[in-house]
Order: structure tokens, then sequence, then C-alpha cells
């Protein structure tokens, strides 16, 4: 027995693999692996899809599309980041506990608002854009909205966790200073996380904008909406157009930020 | 006797931050005034009667009020929705296992230090050119979102389970890739340079110094995406790629509200069992 | 005849049965320079933060200028009596210097007032006046991270001058700092604080420097008072048995 466990400790990391690898196999079995998996003419259609990879379609109307559509599809994300920042501002700091004076006041806030935060952000945007849809209709906000409360609440439960993570030096120094909770806040707690928050809101940004543009499936406009028009007409080359308008516009965005992560001071 | 100090005045230049400060603000006074004037949406336009009623209608359809027989207290539904919410959790483990898989097998070439020889010491001319496929690949991939993979696969595959875990691993392919390089990148190179002046061969050098260097925080990071793998899992079920996805959409379509509230009810249980099971790997594996 | 600001009457503390503090008496006049020494866990620290009223004593009296410690809890009232230092990453290494400096005064401000600070300093003159005293004016913007481990502590220095407490408590201000910057902190701590007419209480390892700087030792040894005296009445035999091993103190 002691021998076992043992092995159990020392070989932990391995046995772990192992298992998860175990797991892996296990959900290979949940398909029947024949033919019958293609669609009837799904190698055609494949090789369509290729050929078209290799000449997308690039005249002047659907450019103009693409850039419009990637323009609407980047208003949403931003405007739905807007909201998700306020939120997450808000929220994170409450679920933070940073601000409570009791012990009593610690836990139950910030479980509550933990709480809050953990149920925001284990629907996915697509579902809050579906509800959303189905209460207040075809809405811009449907959309904004929807990517703002998954997206404050992913935000929110990293703000607070930076909140929670910073060394109570240089607090306790202001407290003796005289500073009060919201001061402590305002010359402690948000200068000390703003350079990793900032890196974190810059990379759920690039996120944003790829859900943005799958939320035209619930029927909100954007880049998603036109490849699901030109999928449905067949037409692939389209289709490449827009996912690489797309490409371009989430690697810009990653350019930016890994550029302000290199810039910004500490 | 007080005299006044001179003082250094602020200096004020223009630097990459102050610019991206800027662009901040003007990316969200066009987006609002977008919303505002361009699609002429009214914020307060969304608290009419008819609005209201809508929601207040939607909502109760929701909780099963008026309904004789709602899903949710019903058993058949529940088998049936617990049988898809098993399919769910099948095809999010194979969506991260071949996600893994293929990130594994292309990531060599896509390291940095690979590519300009500081870990193996040996420089080739080819690597940089595979360097820059690899992870032109990468971006490509997960550029693309999930749903849009889905919608693309199920143009060749039958609807089912497989095609939803290959567009849930398409996308994460591209992420992991990225990270695993990054994480090679990071390692530290003094066993691999031991090992290679004591004459190991490359395989030895990969087996022996940089698998073990690797293997936790690519764990950490692999249970991590699984956990929203199994977010997303829902989605490309919309499109037809299966699992408790396809039920919600025909829900929908059928306006069966409270099958939806049972589906949603799994989907919640299922990505808290995630995250409980993935924070336990994460803890074991620590 | 000098008055008192503060007054100890048989403060003791315990950290669950481990005695850290046993009944502590003594009596600190206004403009005392005091070194507070002894050897690790003798409660120098667990001292100075009962005096700084971050701790509360188990029994005993504090009396801080005239009235118990109790009358203190308000901490915009507490910092105008007690300012404390401690090492350098006390500071906000991600704010500008001014901002640090300045962040001695808000005790006296409002939240608005800070919040407005933060984004247009006010009250320039009084940190440039500050940061002139500790020889770091032309570091006014500079970002707090950029600088050394000694112009941080001058910073720190800085914000207590901006703060202006009658008491300024230091625990081991310059235990991270070389010889050379330990001494320049420390008498440029002693020099500002004379000006002012302000009581300071600083615990150090280095006897050296207690005995070069201050007028008059406190120490501590296992909770209690080892000996309390003015600083040139400090015999090497005394420093000797204060760090002495456990068995081996011989009598003094």
């Amino acid at each position: 027995m002691g021998k076992f466990l043992y092995f159990l400790t020392y070989y932990k990391k391995s046995l772990l693999t192992l298992l998860l690898i175990l797991i892996f196999v296990w959900s290979l079995f949940s398909v029947q692996w024949n033919a019958d998996l293609l669609h009837p003419g799904g190698g055609v259609t494949t090789k369509q899809i290729f050929q078209a990879l290799l000449a997308p379609d690039l005249s002047p109307e659907i450019l103009i599309l693409a850039l419009e559509s990637t323009w609407i599809t980047l208003v949403y994300a931003v405007a739905g980041m807007s909201i998700a920042i306020i939120l997450a501002f808000f929220f994170g700091i409450l679920a933070s506990g940073v601000l409570s004076t009791s012990r009593f006041n610690l836990f139950a806030v910030s479980g509550f608002f933990r709480g809050i935060l953990g149920f925001t952000r284990a629907i996915h945007e697509l579902v809050w854009a579906w509800l959303f849809v189905a209460a207040i209709g075809l809405s811009p906000f449907a959309a904004v909205f929807a990517l703002g409360i998954p997206y404050g609440g992913i935000l929110g439960k990293i703000f607070a966790d930076m909140l929670n993570d910073i060394p109570e030096e240089p607090i306790k120094a202001l407290e003796t200073a005289g500073a009060s909770k919201l001061q402590t806040l305002l010359y402690g707690y948000l200068p000390l996380v703003r350079a990793n928050i900032i890196s974190y809101v810059m990379y759920r940004f690039e996120c944003s904008v790829r859900s943005s543009a799958i939320m035209s499936f619930v029927g909100l406009g954007g880049l998603g909406y036109q490849i699901q028009l030109s999928l449905s007409d067949l037409q692939y080359d389209e289709v490449w157009t827009f996912l690489f308008f797309l490409i371009a516009l989430v690697v810009l965005i990653d350019a930016w930020s890994n550029l302000l992560r290199k810039r910004m001071v500490l | 006797m007080k005299k006044t100090l001179s003082y250094p005045k602020k200096k004020r230049s223009f630097t990459f931050v102050t610019f991206s400060v800027l662009s901040v603000f003007c990316l969200l006074a066009a987006s609002w005034g977008y919303i505002f004037i361009a699609e002429n949406a009214s914020f307060f336009g969304l608290f009419t009667e008819e609005n209201y009623l809508f929601a207040k209608k939607f909502l109760s359809s929701l909780a099963g009020i008026g309904d004789n027989d709602p899903a949710f207290t019903n058993k058949e539904s529940w088998i049936h929705a617990l049988k898809l919410t098993y399919e769910t959790l099948q095809m999010s483990v194979m969506a991260a296992g071949f996600a893994t898989v293929t990130a594994l097998l292309t990531v060599i070439p896509a390291d940095r230090n690979v590519a300009d020889g500081t870990l193996t010491l040996s420089k080739r001319w080819y690597r940089w050119i595979l360097f820059w496929i690899i992870r032109g690949i990468y971006v490509f991939s997960r550029a693309i979102p999930e749903l849009v993979w889905a919608m693309v696969i199920v143009f060749i595959l039958k609807p089912g389970i497989l095609p939803g875990a290959l567009a849930l691993a398409l996308h994460n392919f591209g992420i992991l890739g990225k990270l695993f390089a990054e994480i090679i990148e990071d390692i530290d190179m003094k066993p691999i340079r031991n090992l290679a002046s004591s004459g190991a061969s490359n395989a030895q050098i990969l087996f022996y110094g940089v698998i073990p260097a690797v293997m936790p925080k690519f764990l950490t990071y692999i249970l991590y995406r699984w956990e929203v793998i199994m977010r997303t899992s829902i989605i490309v079920g919309f499109v037809g790629a299966g699992g408790l996805g396809q039920q919600f959409k025909l829900s929908m379509s059928f306006f069966n509200y409270t099958d939806i509230t049972l589906i949603l009810i799994c989907y919640l249980i299922l990505v808290a069992i995630a995250d409980a099971i993935s924070e336990g790997f994460r803890r074991a594996a620590r | 005849m000098s008055e008192s600001i503060i007054k100890m009457n048989n403060i003791a503390k315990h950290f669950e049965r481990k005695i850290a503090l046993s009944s502590l008496s003594f009596i600190i006049n206004k403009g005392e320079h005091i070194a507070l020494i002894g050897p690790s866990g003798a409660g120098k620290s667990t001292l100075l933060n009962i005096l700084a009223g971050i701790t509360n004593a188990d029994s005993g009296e504090y009396l801080l200028d005239g009235k118990s410690i109790v009358n203190y809890q308000k901490r915009n009232i507490r910092s105008r009596k007690i300012g404390v230092i401690r090492q350098q990453f006390d500071l906000i290494a991600s704010l500008p210097v001014i901002q640090n400096v300045l962040a001695g005064k808000l005790g006296e401000w409002g939240f608005f007032k800070s919040l407005i600070s933060l984004l247009f300093p006010i009250e320039k003159e009084t940190a440039a006046r500050a940061l002139n005293q500790v020889g770091l004016l032309d570091k006014m913007y500079e970002q707090t991270s950029r600088l050394s481990g000694g112009e941080q502590q001058r910073v720190a220095l800085a914000r207590l001058l901006v703060q202006n407490p009658e008491v300024i408590l230091a625990d081991e201000p310059v235990a991270s700092l070389d010889p050379a910057r330990a001494e320049d902190i420390l008498s440029l701590m002693t020099e500002l604080v004379k000006d002012k007419k302000q009581t300071l209480i600083v615990s150090l390892h280095s006897v050296e420097y207690a005995k070069k700087y201050f007028s008059r030792i406190i120490a501590l040894r296992d909770g209690e008072i080892f000996f309390d005296l003015p600083s040139e009445h400090v015999t090497d035999s005394l420093l000797a048995n204060l760090y002495a091993l456990k068995g081996e103190a011989k009598d003094g």
C-alpha cells in the first residue's frame, strides 16, 4: 500500500496525463467511424471550398459590403466592450471585497457578486443574444447587451482576482497616511492593477470582435450575417472574402495590443 | 519667509500610449454614434409597453407558466436532455483532444527558439519559412469563430457530434498552438544546453529537456481551453452540429419554451461540472 | 520642561499564547529621537504597530497626546498625529512620484478632491517643497518604479513630510539599503524632523546607527524593556548582553 501511494505521487503528472488521454479515447467511441459521416458529395464540396480559398471574390461590390459589415462588427464589439467594462468595474470591485469593512460584509457581499459574475459568464454570448432578441426584438442593443453581459462577467472576475492578488504593504501604507477605503482604491488598487487589466481588456476586445461577428446568427447584422447569406447561396469565394476581413480585423487588434503591452510602463 | 519654489513642468509628449487612448475614445464615440444615429436605435424605445408584454410573455413561457406539462417536470424530457448533455460532454472532450493533438504535432517548428536554432543549437535555412507558415495557420484558425467553422463543416459532414467537435477543435487548435509555442519559447535554456553539450540528439533533447519542463503548463492550458470549449459547445449545435445546442435551436423554432429552460439548466450544470473537474485536475497536477 | 506625547502604561500583547510584549511602560516627550533596538523577535514590530494604532494591545493603557488611542479610530484623524514609514515597497510603483508624495494629503482630502488630484495634481507646491527637501525635485513626474531603492525611500519620506504628523514611526526603514544610502536616509530623516520638532521613533538592526543618530535608545528583549537609556550611557557590555543568545546572558 505504501509503495502504491509512493507510485501514485511520484508518477502523479504522468498518471494524470494518461487519464486525460483515456478520457479522450472514450470520447472517440461516441462516433461511428465510417463513410456515412460524410454528406453524399461532401468530397466535392470540400474541394470547392478549398478552391474558393485560393480565389476569394474580390469584386468591388463584395469588398464594399465586406468593409461595411466589418465596421458593424467592430461597432458592436466596441459598444459591447464598453458596457462590459462598466459592469466589470463596479461588480469586480464589489466581488473583490476590497472596500468591505467587516469580515461578514466581505463574505456576504463578495460572495454574492462573485455569484452574479459567475452566472453571467456561464452562459455563452450567443445564448444571451438569443434571449435578448426573443425578449426585446431585433435591436442593435440586443447585440450590445448580449456581448456586454457575459464579457462583463469574465472581465469582472479577472479584475476581482487581480485586486485580491495585490500585495498589502502599499495599501497599509496609504491607510496609515490617512486614506479612506475609497481613496486606497484610487491611489492604491487601481494604479497597481492598471497595466495588467488593460492588457487583459485588449485580449478580450479581440475575442469580442469574433463574438460580435457571430451575433448575426440570431439575425443581427455584421460579417457573420454576410457569411451566412453567402454560404446558403453556396458562394464559397464570397465566404472567404468576408473571413479574410474578419481575420484582418482580429490580427490588427492583436498587433495593437502587443504594441501597447510593450510600451506600457509596469 | 516663504519663497516660491520653481518646480519642473510636466513633459507632454505624444507617445503610442497617448495615441491608443485617443483611438479608444474615437472608437467609442464612433461606435455609439453609429448605433444611435445610423442604425437609429433608441434606447428608451426599448421600454415600450409592447416590448414589456412581449418580454413578460417570453419569460413566463420560459418559466412554464400556463403550461400543463412543462418539460422540466417531465421525466422523458429529462432523460432526453441528459442524453444530449452526455453527448455534448463527449463532443467537448473530443474537441479538446483533437485540438491538443494537432497543436502538439505542429508546435515544434512554430517556436521562435527552434526557428533561430537556439533550442536545437543548429540552424537550417527552411526553419524560418516553416515557422511563419505554421504561425500563419494558427492565426487563421483562431481568427475564425467556432460557429463559422461549424457552418462550413456541416456542408461536408452530416449533422452529429463529429462536425461540432471538429469545429471547436479547429478554432482551439490555433489558440493552443500559439499558447504552447509561447510556453516553449519561455523555457529555461540552461538544462537544454547541458543536454545538448553532453551530446544528446534532438529527439533526446525533446523528451528529456523540453517535455518535462513544459508539460504541466500545457496541461493547465488544455484544461482551461476545455472549460471554454464546454461553454461554446452549445453554440456549434445551433447550426446542426449536435448536442444540446441542436435541441436548443429546434425547441426555439417550435416555440417549446419549457424545453429551452430544461436545456439551459442542463447546460449550466454541465458548465459548472466542467469548471469543477478542470479545477480538480489543475490542483492535482500541481 | 518638555511635555510628553506618548505614555505607555503596562502594555501587553499575546499572539496565541506566545507573549509578544509583557507590561511595557515608558514615556516619550515631544521632539525626542528614539531608536528601538533588540534581537529579532524581541517585539519591536509589534510595539511599533501598537504605537501606530494598527494593532491593539491586549491590556494596558496607551495615551497619545493625553488621549487614549481609542479616540483615534478614524484614520484621517490618526494620520495627523502619527505617520509610518517602512521599506520601499510601501509606494505605488505604477504612479508618478508626485502622486505618491501627495498621498500624504489623503487624510485631509475628501474623495472628490483626491480623484481630481489624480488627474490634475493639486497642491503641486507642497509636493515640490517636500521633494526639494529630500533632493528629488527633478524626479517629480517620473514613474516611481523607475527610481532606485534609495530614491524610493526618499519619496516615502517626502510623503511623510506632506502628511506632517506629530509622531513619525519607522520600522526598519533602511534594512534593504547599502550602508552609504542607509546613513544618507537616516541623517536626512533626523535632520528634517528637527526643523518641525517632530517626535521620531525608529526600529533598527544596527546599534551603530542607533548611537550615531539618536539621543535615546530603547532596547527590547523577549517582549520586555531591556534598557531605556540616553545613547551616551549605552555600553558595549549592555549591548553584548542584549544580543547574547539565551543562556549566555551574564549579569549586566
